[in-house]
């Protein structure tokens, strides 16, 4: 049971009736998450790191099911972080593309930390990466608090969940820099309002850069629509600044 | 529930600093939480309470609100 009479609820009074020795901190809360989340960063490297966010079934592995082949027909490398409550099915799907993949079990913590991550990065093939996914656990509230050394995070919201989605978890909109609107494909029977998830998401974060995809395949195996061709060409224009940035500084640009 | 590992956090970030040291019971902390941090207050709350920690068993948390996106402790009030 919560005890809601401890709480104080976003009030700035002081600690009336609490004695003691006053001890001013000013410091981050999530320090030590931040301290290896830096070091995770310096272990990406070169990559170009992305953090998916979303609810559960929103469609992260379909996406990056969609979107790894083609920019490894591009001659991109990727790799793959998954994190999930339970199973390795989503790395299982990730493995049938040849990318290589590593599944991190939370067993019930609902998202992923810098410290989780830092304990995969030994076991994936990250050397050669241009590009690497995160795949966070589904769940649009607890792992937007947690930096894990990417380079952004992106927010995929499928047009099933509801255009009120980006009022009522606000942080996820909020942190992220791409907001990735999928199942487009359910657009004609659906009453989904596409502008209103955009204005909606807007109002939280007006620097959000959006994209419009579908991953159902096509007859041919394929999944080619604008929506995953444009994601394509804005991660591998990421990619590439990534890389010149990176060999500018001579590699030390996080220690 | 990622509030239990917020409140591992706040105490790791005061052990590692050594605002702990010698304390035998903070009375209350004073956060700074911003209202896209994505922090339930009551659960934060709740997680202090339930730590295993004597140190914090009774703790009362404030919270000052502001736009941001920020977790700070501002201040510790310590036995």
């Amino acid at each position: 049971m919560l005890n809601s009479n401890r709480v104080n609820r976003g009030s700035a009074g002081g600690s009336a009736g609490r004695g003691g020795r006053s001890l001013t901190v000013q410091r981050n809360a999530l320090e030590s998450n931040e301290v290896i989340a830096k070091k995770n960063k310096a272990i990406f490297g070169r990559a170009f790191v992305m953090n998916f966010l979303s609810s559960p079934g929103s469609g992260k592995t379909s996406l990056l099911e969609s979107i790894a082949p083609v920019l490894k027909s591009e001659g991109l490398r990727a790799a793959v972080i998954e994190g999930d409550v339970e199973t390795d099915l989503d790395k299982q799907r990730i493995d049938n593309l040849g990318i290589p993949a590593y599944q991190i079990i939370t067993n019930g913590t609902c998202h992923l930390d810098a410290k989780m991550v830092n304990g995969s990065l030994g076991n994936l093939d990250i050397k050669d990466a241009d590009v690497i996914f995160i795949e966070n656990v589904g769940n649009l509230v607890c792992p937007t608090s947690f930096n894990l050394g990417e380079d952004m995070k992106v927010v995929v919201l499928s047009i099933t969940e509801g255009d009120d989605k980006p009022l009522k978890y606000p942080a996820a909109f909020y942190k992220s820099k791409v907001m990735v609107i999928n199942k487009m494909d359910l657009l004609p029977v659906l009453d989904s309002d596409i502008a209103k998830i955009k204005e909606n998401a807007l109002s939280i974060n007006k620097d959000l850069i959006i994209f419009e995809t579908s991953c159902k395949k096509k007859p041919d195996g394929g999944v080619g629509n604008k929506g995953i061709e444009d994601l394509v060409s804005f991660i591998k224009e990421k990619v590439k600044l990534k890389a010149e940035e990176f060999r500018k500084i001579g590699g030390n640009m996080y220690f | 529930m990622h509030e239990f590992s917020i409140a591992l956090e706040i105490v790791d970030t005061l052990e590692e600093n050594g605002y702990l040291n010698g304390v035998k019971k903070v009375n209350s902390v004073k956060l700074g939480i911003g209202k896209y941090s994505g922090i339930d207050k009551n659960y934060l709350g709740f997680a202090f309470q339930n730590l295993n920690d004597e140190r914090f068993k009774d703790v009362l948390l404030e919270f000052i609100p502001n736009d941001s996106d920020e977790i700070k402790i501002k201040e510790i009030l310590v036995d």
